[in-house]
């Protein structure tokens, strides 16, 4: 096997766990759980790790902390190789979630918050004001939540207390089993959302365990793709892995929805908008039709005086004489903003009657049209750009394998 | 003499075998709580010594009790000593047991955030399964409380202290007309001490215990 994936040369950001021939064989069993991985985990991204189950995806990731001893193998976080460190002291400076949250049911929530600070030997006023810190980035009322147990809050309150928990002593690491597992989807959603907008702000490195590759693209900086045996089957943004899966296994763990995964990656900030003819409120009729003669589009787009976009009309709407303002015949947008995946565009321009969706900027004005044809080149350009980066070797993830 | 007047005219007898008589059963209950709660600590992780803790503390519960306590007299003689060592040998079960399988009850998931926090075998048993397992173990202590109750009055047979004593006087004078009275007397006693523990226990468990896992 050649050297690991080394991602810090490639983008900048430094390596903050580094696993390296990790190994777990379990006696009695003629394979091993893990064999052999390899894998830099770059400071401060989620690296997820996918895969389906009984790959050995949560025995790596439980190595990590030492929660299971690996056979053979070294990590190295900052360099230092842990597998010979003491393991109640490594935990406390890596945070911990699991998919059964495992609050403790007998303490209060600000009591199993302040865990770890106090093991630490934090002070007292020092384990306070940090806990309600905590209480209030989750999303909750210190005041009302603090004293409260955890059978008093509800499935999803307690899984963001257990993220706040593995937070408390601000580990540089955080390592997370499936935390979002056990909840209803829409309260899913809504945790992942806040997740990533903590992380946005704290920087953590994380490692993420998942068996749902859709929750992989979406929380994943970079996802490994784990097959039997813990091997790599591919490790990567999940960019190129929908992109450009690195085979058959990948592909077939990506499955049939890869096209349209993709276009919740993009957005339409991301993609060169396309024109549209346009008209003002005021133009009088026979001047735009002979502005929609002129171009070679079936209809024109009418602006207001602001340049906001207020509907599409064509010559059926233009000829009926009628002496509205423009603005008020016509069909109906779809108006989305340019941070609007591109997956959520074309949602909108599949409601809408008229299939082209129409780019505001902050104030509402007019900036361009996004069509199908526009989403369609994206992916082309996408894919090919990523085959353009492919080719001039910049590749260094094959390696891994 | 009726029973009330027995009562009324005795009282202070009664209260003061009756004060023994829970002193010899909260001692012996007390020491059957750390034997039998250090002997579950140290099993509950290993199946065979498990079993053999419970088989050997089941073999205990089943020995009669008038034949232990004649088979002590050589060893300990007469008196508080070989009733209590008796006593712990009786009580010994249900707290055993109990420590054993409130301590196997715990969610291993919450035993692993512990450990995964860092907290060592020790920490985490003083701070996180113990106090999960102490609501079973407390009504493991209860149950045994109740039966050392009951086996404590025989133990006067070997002139231990408590309610027994008058039991056995007024069993040796069946006939005469205070034989019953003393006989009911004790029997009271016993039972107004079984619903007076009862009510500590409750209160115990008000007090040890937190909202979070009544």
């Amino acid at each position: 096997m050649s050297a690991p994936a080394d991602v810090g040369s490639r983008d900048g950001s430094r390596v903050k766990i580094h696993l390296d021939k990790l190994a777990k064989r379990y006696p009695g069993q003629h394979k091993p759980a893990v064999d052999e991985l390899s894998l830099s985990i770059p400071e401060g991204e989620i690296v997820i790790f996918v895969g389906p189950s009984g790959c050995g995806k949560t025995t790596v990731m439980k190595m990590i902390n030492r929660l299971i001893e690996p056979t053979s193998g070294q990590i190295l976080i900052d360099d230092e190789d842990i597998t010979r460190a003491d393991p109640d002291q490594l935990r406390r400076r890596i945070g911990y979630v699991i998919q059964q949250i495992g609050l403790f049911p007998h303490m209060t929530i600000a009591e199993n918050i302040a865990t770890v600070p106090k093991l630490l030997g934090w002070d007292r006023e020092r384990i306070a004001a940090r806990v309600d810190e905590l209480i209030g980035i989750v999303g909750m009322d210190p005041a009302l939540h603090r004293k409260r147990y955890p059978k008093e809050l509800s499935g999803g309150q307690r899984q963001r207390i257990g993220v706040a928990r593995a937070m408390s002593a601000d580990p540089d690491i955080m390592l997370m089993d499936e935390p979002f597992g056990a909840i209803d989807p829409i309260t899913r959603d809504r945790l992942q959302n806040e997740f990533l907008r903590i992380q946005a702000e704290v920087k953590k490195t994380i490692v993420f365990v998942t068996h749902d590759i859709d929750e992989a693209i979406k929380m994943g900086d970079r996802i490994a793709i784990l097959r039997e045996h813990s091997r790599i089957a591919q490790y990567d943004t999940p960019e190129r892995i929908l992109v450009d899966p690195a085979d058959e296994f990948v592909a077939d763990f990506i499955g049939h929805g890869a096209s349209l995964k993709r276009l919740s990656l993009s957005r339409v900030r991301d993609i060169e908008l396309g024109s549209w003819p346009t008209v003002t409120d005021d133009t009088d009729r026979a001047e735009a039709i002979a502005a929609l003669h002129a171009s070679d589009k079936g209809s024109l787009l009418v602006l207001d005086r602001q340049r906001r976009p207020r509907t599409w009309v064509d010559s059926d709407h233009l000829r009926r004489s009628d002496a509205r303002p423009l603005s008020e015949i016509g069909l109906p947008l779809a108006v989305v903003e340019p941070r609007a995946t591109l997956s959520d565009t074309l949602n909108e321009m599949l409601t809408a009657r008229y299939s082209t969706a129409v780019v505001v900027g902050e104030s509402g004005e007019y900036q361009g049209v996004v069509d199908i044809d526009t989403i369609n080149e994206a992916i082309r350009g996408m894919r090919s750009a990523e085959r353009g980066r492919l080719r001039r070797g910049f590749d260094v993830v094959d390696e891994v394998g | 003499m009726n029973f009330l007047n027995y009562l009324v005219s005795r009282w202070d007898n009664l209260l003061e075998l009756a004060i023994q008589h829970a002193i010899i059963t909260a001692v012996a209950v007390l020491i059957a709580t750390v034997i039998g709660v250090g002997l579950g600590v140290a099993t509950y992780r290993t199946e065979r010594p498990r079993e053999l803790v419970i088989a050997i503390a089941s073999v205990f519960l089943t020995i009669p009790s008038l034949a232990l306590f004649g088979l002590f007299i050589p060893v300990f003689g007469l008196g508080a000593t070989p009733v209590v060592v008796a006593l712990v040998m009786y009580a010994l079960l249900p707290i055993v047991a109990n420590t054993i399988v409130g301590l196997r009850g715990v969610d291993p998931a919450i035993v692993e955030s512990a450990q995964g926090m860092g907290m060592g075998r020790t920490l985490r048993l003083i701070r996180i399964e113990l106090p999960l397992a102490w609501p079973v173990i407390l009504t493991g202590m209860r149950v045994s409380t109740l039966i050392t109750l009951g086996i404590a009055a025989i133990g006067a047979y070997i002139r231990g202290p408590g309610l027994g004593n008058d039991i056995f006087r007024g069993l040796a004078r069946i006939g005469s007309p205070v034989a019953l009275n003393l006989v009911l007397g004790g029997i009271l006693g016993v039972v107004v001490l079984a619903v007076l523990f009862d009510l500590l226990y409750v209160l115990i468990n008000r007090l040890t215990t937190t909202r979070g896992i009544r």
